[in-house]
Protein backbone atom coordinates (compact mmCIF):
# COMPACT_ATOMS: atom_id res chain seq x y z
CA UNK A 1 0.00 0.00 0.00
CA UNK A 2 2.78 2.42 1.03
CA UNK A 3 4.79 1.50 -2.06
CA UNK A 4 1.81 2.27 -4.29
CA UNK A 5 1.32 5.62 -2.55
CA UNK A 6 5.01 6.47 -3.00
CA UNK A 7 4.93 5.50 -6.71
CA UNK A 8 1.84 7.65 -7.17
CA UNK A 9 3.70 10.57 -5.60
CA UNK A 10 6.63 10.13 -8.01
CA UNK A 11 4.34 10.02 -11.03
CA UNK A 12 2.45 13.11 -9.92
CA UNK A 13 5.79 14.95 -9.86
CA UNK A 14 6.29 14.00 -13.51
CA UNK A 15 8.22 16.81 -15.23
CA UNK A 16 10.88 17.34 -17.89
CA UNK A 17 13.35 14.59 -16.97
CA UNK A 18 10.89 11.76 -16.64
CA UNK A 19 9.20 12.58 -19.93
CA UNK A 20 12.61 12.53 -21.70
CA UNK A 21 13.04 9.30 -23.56
CA UNK A 22 16.59 8.61 -22.53
CA UNK A 23 18.42 10.01 -19.49
CA UNK A 24 21.94 11.32 -20.04
CA UNK A 25 24.32 9.10 -18.10
CA UNK A 26 27.01 10.60 -15.92
CA UNK A 27 30.22 9.77 -17.74
CA UNK A 28 32.44 12.07 -15.67
CA UNK A 29 34.02 9.29 -13.53
CA UNK A 30 35.06 7.41 -16.71
CA UNK A 31 36.51 10.57 -18.21
CA UNK A 32 38.34 11.30 -14.97
CA UNK A 33 39.92 7.86 -15.04
CA UNK A 34 40.93 8.23 -18.71
CA UNK A 35 42.46 11.67 -18.31
CA UNK A 36 44.26 10.83 -15.09
CA UNK A 37 45.98 7.76 -16.53
CA UNK A 38 49.74 8.02 -16.05
CA UNK A 39 50.73 7.54 -19.71
CA UNK A 40 52.68 10.75 -20.34
CA UNK A 41 50.28 11.90 -23.08
CA UNK A 42 49.64 15.67 -23.01
CA UNK A 43 46.07 16.77 -22.36
CA UNK A 44 45.44 17.93 -25.93
CA UNK A 45 46.00 14.39 -27.23
CA UNK A 46 44.80 12.38 -24.25
CA UNK A 47 41.23 11.92 -25.48
CA UNK A 48 42.14 9.43 -28.18
CA UNK A 49 42.57 9.18 -31.96
CA UNK A 50 40.09 11.99 -32.64
CA UNK A 51 42.32 14.41 -30.75
CA UNK A 52 45.34 13.49 -32.86
CA UNK A 53 43.43 13.88 -36.13
CA UNK A 54 42.02 17.26 -35.17
CA UNK A 55 45.45 18.40 -33.97
CA UNK A 56 47.11 17.35 -37.22
CA UNK A 57 44.47 19.12 -39.28
CA UNK A 58 44.84 22.27 -37.20
CA UNK A 59 48.64 22.21 -37.44
CA UNK A 60 48.49 21.59 -41.21
CA UNK A 61 46.25 24.63 -41.57
CA UNK A 62 48.68 26.63 -39.40
CA UNK A 63 51.74 25.71 -41.48
CA UNK A 64 49.98 26.12 -44.84
CA UNK A 65 48.46 29.39 -43.71
CA UNK A 66 51.80 30.79 -42.59
CA UNK A 67 53.36 29.80 -45.90
CA UNK A 68 50.51 31.39 -47.84
CA UNK A 69 50.74 34.64 -45.84
CA UNK A 70 54.48 34.88 -46.51
CA UNK A 71 53.82 34.29 -50.23
CA UNK A 72 51.03 36.88 -50.42
CA UNK A 73 52.94 39.51 -48.46
CA UNK A 74 56.09 38.90 -50.49
CA UNK A 75 54.25 39.17 -53.79
CA UNK A 76 52.44 42.30 -52.57
CA UNK A 77 55.74 43.87 -51.55
CA UNK A 78 57.64 43.05 -54.75
CA UNK A 79 56.97 45.24 -57.78
CA UNK A 80 55.05 43.45 -60.51
CA UNK A 81 56.58 43.53 -63.99
CA UNK A 82 54.05 44.62 -66.61
CA UNK B 1 54.75 8.96 -10.25
CA UNK B 2 56.13 12.19 -8.68
CA UNK B 3 53.52 14.34 -6.99
CA UNK B 4 53.74 18.11 -6.96
CA UNK B 5 54.21 19.74 -3.54
CA UNK B 6 52.03 22.77 -4.34
CA UNK B 7 48.44 23.55 -5.34
CA UNK B 8 49.22 25.34 -8.60
CA UNK B 9 48.68 24.11 -12.14
CA UNK B 10 51.76 23.41 -14.24
CA UNK B 11 50.14 23.02 -17.65
CA UNK B 12 51.16 20.44 -20.26
CA UNK B 13 52.90 21.88 -23.35
CA UNK B 14 50.19 23.06 -25.71
CA UNK B 15 50.12 24.02 -29.40
CA UNK B 16 47.09 26.31 -29.11
CA UNK B 17 48.83 29.60 -28.31
CA UNK B 18 50.82 29.17 -31.54
CA UNK B 19 47.83 28.22 -33.67
CA UNK B 20 45.89 31.13 -32.13
CA UNK B 21 48.66 33.58 -32.96
CA UNK B 22 48.84 32.30 -36.54
CA UNK B 23 45.04 32.61 -36.75
CA UNK B 24 45.36 36.29 -35.77
CA UNK B 25 48.08 36.75 -38.42
CA UNK B 26 45.97 35.08 -41.11
CA UNK B 27 42.83 37.07 -40.24
CA UNK B 28 44.56 40.44 -40.24
CA UNK B 29 46.62 39.92 -43.39
CA UNK B 30 43.61 38.17 -44.91
CA UNK B 31 41.60 41.33 -44.31
CA UNK B 32 44.24 43.38 -46.14
CA UNK B 33 44.37 40.84 -49.00
CA UNK B 34 40.57 40.98 -49.25
CA UNK B 35 40.58 44.77 -49.46
CA UNK B 36 43.39 45.01 -52.01
CA UNK B 37 43.24 41.81 -54.04
CA UNK B 38 39.59 40.74 -53.73
CA UNK B 39 40.33 37.26 -52.28
CA UNK B 40 38.80 35.92 -49.07
CA UNK B 41 40.79 32.65 -48.91
CA UNK B 42 43.37 33.83 -46.39
CA UNK B 43 40.81 35.45 -44.09
CA UNK B 44 38.61 32.34 -44.19
CA UNK B 45 41.60 30.16 -43.30
CA UNK B 46 42.29 32.47 -40.38
CA UNK B 47 38.71 32.25 -39.17
CA UNK B 48 38.73 28.45 -39.43
CA UNK B 49 41.98 28.30 -37.49
CA UNK B 50 40.55 30.64 -34.85
CA UNK B 51 37.49 28.43 -34.34
CA UNK B 52 39.64 25.27 -34.17
CA UNK B 53 41.96 26.90 -31.64
CA UNK B 54 39.11 28.10 -29.43
CA UNK B 55 37.37 24.74 -29.50
CA UNK B 56 40.49 22.71 -28.62
CA UNK B 57 41.94 25.15 -26.09
CA UNK B 58 38.71 25.44 -24.09
CA UNK B 59 38.13 21.67 -24.44
CA UNK B 60 41.55 21.16 -22.84
CA UNK B 61 40.75 23.57 -19.99
CA UNK B 62 37.58 21.60 -19.25
CA UNK B 63 39.65 18.40 -19.25
CA UNK B 64 42.23 19.92 -16.92
CA UNK B 65 39.61 21.20 -14.46
CA UNK B 66 36.75 18.71 -14.50
CA UNK B 67 38.60 15.50 -15.38
CA UNK B 68 42.10 16.03 -13.99
CA UNK B 69 41.25 18.09 -10.88
CA UNK B 70 43.83 20.80 -11.54
CA UNK B 71 41.46 23.67 -10.62
CA UNK B 72 42.27 23.84 -6.92
CA UNK B 73 41.11 26.89 -4.89
CA UNK B 74 44.22 28.99 -5.64
CA UNK B 75 43.98 28.10 -9.34
CA UNK B 76 40.30 28.98 -9.36
CA UNK B 77 41.13 32.31 -7.73
CA UNK B 78 43.49 33.01 -10.62
CA UNK B 79 40.78 32.12 -13.13
CA UNK B 80 38.39 34.49 -11.36
CA UNK B 81 40.92 37.34 -11.51
CA UNK B 82 41.45 36.56 -15.17
CA UNK B 83 37.76 36.73 -16.04
CA UNK B 84 37.27 39.94 -14.07
CA UNK B 85 40.24 41.57 -15.81
CA UNK B 86 38.97 40.46 -19.20
CA UNK B 87 35.49 41.88 -18.56
CA UNK B 88 37.11 45.10 -17.32
CA UNK B 89 39.00 45.38 -20.62
CA UNK B 90 35.69 44.94 -22.46
CA UNK B 91 34.16 47.73 -20.36
CA UNK B 92 36.93 50.03 -21.60
CA UNK B 93 36.29 48.87 -25.16
CA UNK B 94 32.66 50.01 -24.92
CA UNK B 95 33.64 53.18 -23.06
CA UNK B 96 35.41 54.29 -26.23
CA UNK B 97 32.25 54.03 -28.30
CA UNK B 98 30.21 55.81 -25.66
CA UNK B 99 32.85 58.57 -25.68
CA UNK B 100 32.45 58.86 -29.44
CA UNK B 101 28.67 59.07 -29.10
CA UNK B 102 28.71 61.74 -26.41
CA UNK B 103 31.44 63.71 -28.21
CA UNK B 104 29.22 64.05 -31.28
CA UNK B 105 25.83 64.31 -29.60
CA UNK B 106 26.54 66.78 -26.77
CA UNK B 107 27.76 69.46 -29.19
CA UNK B 108 26.24 68.70 -32.61
CA UNK B 109 28.01 70.52 -35.44
CA UNK B 110 26.35 72.91 -37.93
CA UNK B 111 26.72 70.19 -40.58
CA UNK B 112 24.24 68.10 -38.58
CA UNK B 113 21.85 71.02 -38.22
CA UNK B 114 23.14 71.96 -34.78
CA UNK B 115 20.77 69.45 -33.19
CA UNK B 116 20.63 65.82 -32.02
CA UNK B 117 19.24 63.68 -33.56
CA UNK B 118 20.70 65.35 -36.67
CA UNK B 119 18.37 66.89 -39.25
CA UNK B 120 16.77 64.21 -41.40
CA UNK B 121 17.36 61.34 -38.97
CA UNK B 122 14.23 59.56 -37.73
CA UNK B 123 15.32 57.82 -34.54
CA UNK B 124 13.74 54.56 -33.33
CA UNK B 125 10.99 54.95 -30.74
CA UNK B 126 12.66 53.99 -27.45
CA UNK B 127 9.37 52.77 -26.01
CA UNK B 128 8.73 50.15 -28.67
CA UNK B 129 11.13 47.26 -29.52
CA UNK B 130 14.09 48.77 -27.61
CA UNK B 131 12.02 48.75 -24.40
CA UNK B 132 11.02 45.14 -25.05
CA UNK B 133 14.69 44.30 -25.56
CA UNK B 134 15.45 45.89 -22.20
CA UNK B 135 12.80 43.73 -20.54
CA UNK B 136 14.12 40.62 -22.29
CA UNK B 137 17.69 41.16 -21.07
CA UNK B 138 16.61 42.07 -17.54
CA UNK B 139 14.49 38.91 -17.43
CA UNK B 140 17.47 36.88 -18.65
CA UNK B 141 19.48 38.31 -15.76
CA UNK B 142 16.87 36.93 -13.40
CA UNK B 143 16.81 33.50 -15.06
CA UNK B 144 20.61 33.17 -15.02
CA UNK B 145 20.56 33.97 -11.28
CA UNK B 146 17.83 31.35 -10.84
CA UNK B 147 20.09 28.88 -12.68
CA UNK B 148 22.99 29.72 -10.37
CA UNK B 149 20.95 29.17 -7.22
CA UNK B 150 19.65 25.91 -8.67
CA UNK B 151 23.21 24.67 -9.25
CA UNK B 152 24.15 25.54 -5.68
CA UNK B 153 21.05 23.79 -4.36
CA UNK B 154 21.71 20.66 -6.46
CA UNK B 155 18.52 21.11 -8.45
CA UNK B 156 19.62 19.56 -11.74
CA UNK B 157 16.31 19.88 -13.59
CA UNK B 158 15.72 23.49 -12.55
CA UNK B 159 19.27 24.41 -13.53
CA UNK B 160 18.69 23.03 -17.00
CA UNK B 161 15.32 24.80 -17.31
CA UNK B 162 16.62 28.16 -16.08
CA UNK B 163 19.74 28.02 -18.24
CA UNK B 164 17.69 27.06 -21.32
CA UNK B 165 15.31 29.96 -20.67
CA UNK B 166 18.24 32.35 -20.35
CA UNK B 167 19.64 31.22 -23.69
CA UNK B 168 16.23 31.48 -25.37
CA UNK B 169 15.85 35.04 -24.08
CA UNK B 170 19.28 35.80 -25.51
CA UNK B 171 18.21 34.46 -28.91
CA UNK B 172 14.97 36.42 -28.69
CA UNK B 173 16.94 39.64 -28.08
CA UNK B 174 19.18 38.90 -31.07
CA UNK B 175 16.19 38.17 -33.32
CA UNK B 176 14.39 41.36 -32.25
CA UNK B 177 17.53 43.42 -32.77
CA UNK B 178 18.11 41.90 -36.20
CA UNK B 179 14.58 42.85 -37.16
CA UNK B 180 15.12 46.38 -35.84
CA UNK B 181 18.30 46.67 -37.92
CA UNK B 182 16.41 45.59 -41.02
CA UNK B 183 13.50 47.96 -40.44
CA UNK B 184 15.50 51.00 -39.28
CA UNK B 185 14.90 54.18 -41.34
CA UNK B 186 18.62 55.05 -41.16
CA UNK B 187 21.84 53.17 -42.00
CA UNK B 188 25.43 53.08 -40.77
CA UNK B 189 26.29 55.46 -43.62
CA UNK B 190 23.96 58.17 -42.30
CA UNK B 191 26.56 60.44 -40.79
CA UNK B 192 27.87 60.26 -37.28
CA UNK B 193 24.43 59.25 -35.96
CA UNK B 194 24.46 56.11 -38.05
CA UNK B 195 28.08 55.35 -37.22
CA UNK B 196 27.72 55.69 -33.46
CA UNK B 197 24.39 53.88 -33.38
CA UNK B 198 25.34 50.82 -35.41
CA UNK B 199 28.93 50.43 -34.15
CA UNK B 200 27.91 50.64 -30.47
CA UNK B 201 24.77 48.49 -30.77
CA UNK B 202 26.46 46.22 -33.29
CA UNK B 203 29.36 45.35 -30.99
CA UNK B 204 26.86 44.91 -28.19
CA UNK B 205 24.88 42.45 -30.33
CA UNK B 206 28.06 40.52 -31.07
CA UNK B 207 28.67 40.26 -27.34
CA UNK B 208 25.12 38.97 -26.82
CA UNK B 209 25.86 36.23 -29.35
CA UNK B 210 29.16 35.40 -27.64
CA UNK B 211 27.45 35.37 -24.23
CA UNK B 212 24.63 33.15 -25.48
CA UNK B 213 27.21 30.73 -26.90
CA UNK B 214 29.09 30.66 -23.60
CA UNK B 215 25.83 29.92 -21.76
CA UNK B 216 24.96 27.20 -24.29
CA UNK B 217 28.30 25.50 -23.61
CA UNK B 218 27.49 25.69 -19.89
CA UNK B 219 24.11 24.09 -20.58
CA UNK B 220 25.78 21.18 -22.39
CA UNK B 221 28.25 20.80 -19.51
CA UNK B 222 25.46 20.93 -16.93
CA UNK B 223 23.60 18.16 -18.79
CA UNK B 224 26.80 16.11 -18.76
CA UNK B 225 27.20 16.46 -14.98
CA UNK B 226 30.35 18.61 -15.12
CA UNK B 227 29.21 21.10 -12.47
CA UNK B 228 28.97 20.42 -8.74
CA UNK B 229 27.11 22.52 -6.19
CA UNK B 230 30.46 23.80 -4.87
CA UNK B 231 32.53 24.03 -8.04
CA UNK B 232 31.07 25.50 -11.22
CA UNK B 233 33.34 28.38 -12.14
CA UNK B 234 32.71 28.03 -15.90
CA UNK B 235 29.07 28.80 -15.25
CA UNK B 236 29.89 31.72 -12.93
CA UNK B 237 32.18 33.21 -15.58
CA UNK B 238 29.38 32.91 -18.16
CA UNK B 239 26.91 34.51 -15.76
CA UNK B 240 29.29 37.42 -15.04
CA UNK B 241 29.77 37.96 -18.77
CA UNK B 242 26.01 37.86 -19.29
CA UNK B 243 25.38 40.47 -16.58
CA UNK B 244 28.06 42.67 -18.19
CA UNK B 245 26.25 42.38 -21.55
CA UNK B 246 23.01 43.33 -19.81
CA UNK B 247 24.55 46.40 -18.13
CA UNK B 248 26.08 47.60 -21.42
CA UNK B 249 22.62 47.38 -22.99
CA UNK B 250 21.13 49.47 -20.18
CA UNK B 251 23.70 52.19 -20.83
CA UNK B 252 23.08 51.94 -24.59
CA UNK B 253 19.34 52.17 -24.07
CA UNK B 254 19.46 55.18 -21.77
CA UNK B 255 22.15 57.06 -23.77
CA UNK B 256 21.56 56.29 -27.43
CA UNK B 257 17.96 55.16 -27.65
CA UNK B 258 16.32 57.33 -25.00
CA UNK B 259 18.42 60.47 -24.39
CA UNK B 260 19.66 60.38 -27.98
CA UNK B 261 16.15 60.59 -29.43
Amino acid sequence: MMRNLLTLRQISRCTLSTTARRQVQNKVPEKQKMFQEDNGIPVHLKGGVGDALLYRFTMALTVLGTGYVVYELASAALPKKK
Amino acid sequence: MARQAHAYHMVDPSPWPLTGAVAALLMTSGLAVWFHFNSTVLMTMGLALLLLTMYQWWRDIIREGTFQGHHTPPVQKGLRYGMILFITSEVFFFLGFFWAFYHSSLAPTPELGGCWPPTGIIPLDPFEVPLLNTAVLLASGVTVTWAHHSIMERERKQTIQALTLTILLGFYFTALQAMEYYEAPFTIADGVYGSTFFVATGFHGLHVIIGSTFLAVCLLRQIQYHFTSEHHFGFEAAAWYWHFVDVVWLFLYVSIYWWGS
